[in-house]
């Protein structure tokens, strides 16, 4: 017979996993983190025709958020070096829970949950080491934190699960940081950038790297193809006016490779890619909001397709091909011929929009 | 805590208009492009004549004056000609411009003597930053270096032409309908003015960062051979022309107060001119460097007045995403 111990902790965890579902709330099929005009910030739906399904406040400037697979929950995390992350129920706005790293430890933005959507995992910096590490908690059991991993390198921001997977893609962007100087990178001259595959259990897979001259072009997004690749979007820390693609594709079999992109095209960019989506089972899109332009990517033929909108920056699948936002207000379809604008806001929305219910 | 209501959240976004894109078109655009049409013909017929540098450098000077009056327009037909990159190929840390120049030269590839053979090589060695090297750098081959001036200098005219009669003929038309049914290059008013005024904001970045900050370098390691134009000792009129013509679009298409601008340009303009150091080579020098890092610091402080007065005026701010990185 249990205890009535566990009884009333099993009874907590079905109340967290039995919330409204995502078409309680709207069917939002899309969420960004914003900024209004007064400069509050807030986390959005954006439902598929543009339109605003629900806002939420937020604490403080957010980044990136992680979609619960099937709960209306969406954990947003705030902006790097912030400390906190906030679950919220999308249906009533409430915070149902505020994570907060550890003492000696920020986040870095990104999350990503298990496929189960029992568990959370978040970028971390080990602030006194500069260690990467991957914060493990129990989203069943009021976010509890339950582990803590390495992350195999030094910087790791977006973590992704591949689909129909358990395995975690880490972009470890090899910069080191530390609060104390903000945002300033304290190790451009030696940093290691890499891409590691590794199981819930930290154990590593792959170490994907780019070839040692490359070793300043930072990967800091990523995104999962169907079949298990990993699209990657890069930041190029040396001389802009020499900077290598900061695209690429990391396959199993042959490790980490970049796309073709032309010294024209990037000149333009600053070396600055923003956000990355898969888009189907061949296109990649990857924004660089510097150079107000987005590329549709076909990773097999190379084929590449310019769209261009000031300050893009978030990018995601969606049922037509993709959405992308702006930090203009703009929200637009990515269809096989261009952008397609279906909304305007007063909003600047942030660096990434995440899919709904879109991982398996 | 509750969800705020959407209403507080979708606010209507007219724009104050406080931009005059014909004043733009007529007072500052149409007429550089002319000025820089006009000077590389003259360019062209000084090459075709005697292709001898000292015969040549008047005309390159005035030629490269006149597109240094313009670069700074990035939208149009430069950009979907991807005409800039041919006509002055820099900052070029690879040196992708003395690697085209010494390809073409050992191979005497005779490109340089058709045109449309020439508009097929390398970007970097079509333009003011081969021609440059051309006229200042000894050269091995004369009658070769003779025959790729000409060549160049028959590139840039036709370019300059070209960009200039496409904004006469179309291009102008399209800029001040903007926001007019149809008009699918600036679909809104707004996005022409933002156009305009990201032109200017990106000039100014690129002022302060590469035209300035690329030869500055820093304290310990000062990069004088990054100068622009330093062969030909350009680099700090480059700045001065860069300056005065920002302080001709500002003043010919915002209409807003612009005291507070033109103060800040004409701060920077003042040092500028008294700088006395034509190829940046003061770098080196701790005395003439501080007049150099002084002349930033008045371009910073022009970019802050800009994105305040006349940015925030117009409606536009700089890019949320654009500054964050990460």
């Amino acid at each position: 017979m249990p205890s009535r111990r566990k009884v009333i902790s099993g009874a907590l965890a079905a109340a967290t996993l039995s919330g409204p579902l995502w078409a309680d709330v709207g069917n939002p099929t899309h969420l960004s983190a914003a900024r209004t005009p007064e400069g509050a910030y807030i986390l959005c739906g954006l439902r598929a025709d543009g339109s605003l399904a629900f806002s939420v406040p937020l604490p403080d400037r957010g980044h990136a958020a992680a979609a619960h697979p099937s709960l209306s929950q969406a954990v947003a995390f705030a902006r790097r070096p912030g400390v906190f992350a906030v679950v919220l129920d999308c249906a009533t706005g409430i915070s149902q829970h505020r994570i907060q790293a550890p003492a000696g430890r920020h986040f870095y933005g990104h999350g990503a949950f298990s496929r189960d959507g029992k568990t959370l995992f978040t970028t971390e910096n080990d602030i006194d080491t500069g260690a990467g590490r991957i914060g493990v908690w129990d989203a069943a059991d009021g976010y509890r934190r339950i582990a803590d991993l390495s992350s195999n390198g030094i910087g790791p921001h977006e973590i992704i699960r591949l689909p129909n997977s358990d395995i975690l893609a880490i972009a470890n962007g090899g910069i080191r940081t530390h609060p104390a100087s903000g945002r300033d990178k304290l190790n451009v001259d030696t940093m290691q950038p890499n891409l590691t595959l590794m199981d819930a259990e930290g154990r590593v897979r792959d170490t994907a790297v780019l070839p040692a001259e490359l070793h300043q072009n930072s990967l800091r997004h990523i995104a999962a193809f169907p079949d298990g690749r990993v699209a990657c979007a890069f930041q190029w820390q040396g001389d802009p006016f020499a900077a290598p693609s900061i695209a690429g594709v990391y396959a199993p079999e042959d490790g980490l490779q970049l796309a073709p992109m032309s010294d024209q095209t990037l000149r333009g960019l600053d070396g600055y890619a923003g956000s990355v989506a898969v888009l189907g089972t061949e296109h990649m899109a990857v924004t660089f909001p510097r150079g107000g332009l987005m590329q549709r990517i076909n990773v097999k033929t190379d084929e590449t397709l310019d769209l261009w909108r000031g300050d893009v920056c978030g990018v995601a699948p969606a049922r037509w091909g993709g959405l992308a936002t702006d930090g203009l207000g703009g929200v637009q379809r990515v269809e096989a011929h261009g952008f397609t604008k279906v909304a305007q806001y007063n909003l600047a929305f942030d660096n990434h929009l995440v899919a709904v219910g879109a991982s398996s | 805590m509750r969800c705020l209501t959407l209403a507080c959240v979708i606010c209507a976004i007219g724009m104050p208009a406080s931009a005059d894109l014909e004043a733009l078109r007529d007072d500052h655009i149409l007429p550089r492009y002319a000025a820089f049409a006009e000077a590389t013909d003259h360019l062209r017929a000084a090459a075709t004549g005697d292709c001898m540098p000292g015969s040549v450098l008047p005309a390159y000077h005035d030629a490269y004056d006149t597109w240094v009056r313009i670069d700074h327009v990035r939208f149009g037909p430069v950009e979907t000609q991807d005409a800039a990159l041919s006509i002055a190929f820099w900052p070029d840390p690879k040196d992708r411009v003395g690697k085209a120049m010494a390809r073409l030269t050992s191979a005497r590839d005779e490109a340089v003597t058709d045109a449309a053979a020439f508009s097929q090589v390398s970007v970097a060695a079509q333009g003011f930053t081969a021609l440059e090297r051309l006229l200042t750098e000894p050269q091995p081959d004369p009658d070769y270096a003779c025959s790729f001036t000409r060549a160049i200098a028959r590139h840039l005219a036709q370019t300059a032409s070209d960009v200039s009669k496409e904004w006469r003929d179309e291009y102008g038309a399209v800029l001040v309908s903007a926001g007019a049914a149809g008009n699918t290059v600036f679909p809104g008013a707004e996005d022409a003015e933002r156009a305009a005024y990201t032109s200017i904001s990106t000039a100014l970045e690129f002022l302060h960062d590469q035209r300035l900050g690329r030869p500055l370098g820093t304290f310990d390691r000062p990069r004088p051979n990054r100068a622009e134009a330093r062969r030909s000792e350009r680099s700090a009129r480059h700045v001065l022309l860069n300056l005065s013509s920002l302080k001709a679009m500002t003043n010919a298409f915002a209409d807003v107060p612009l005291e507070r601008i033109n103060k800040a340009f004409d701060a920077a303009i003042e040092r500028a001119e008294v700088l006395d150091d034509p190829a940046f080579a003061g770098v080196s020098d701790p005395a003439k460097r501080l007049k150099i890092e002084v002349l930033q610091r008045a371009v910073r402080d022009l970019q802050v007045v800009m994105a305040e007065d006349v940015g925030r005026a117009l409606g536009i701010s700089a890019g949320f995403n654009s500054l964050d990185g990460d």
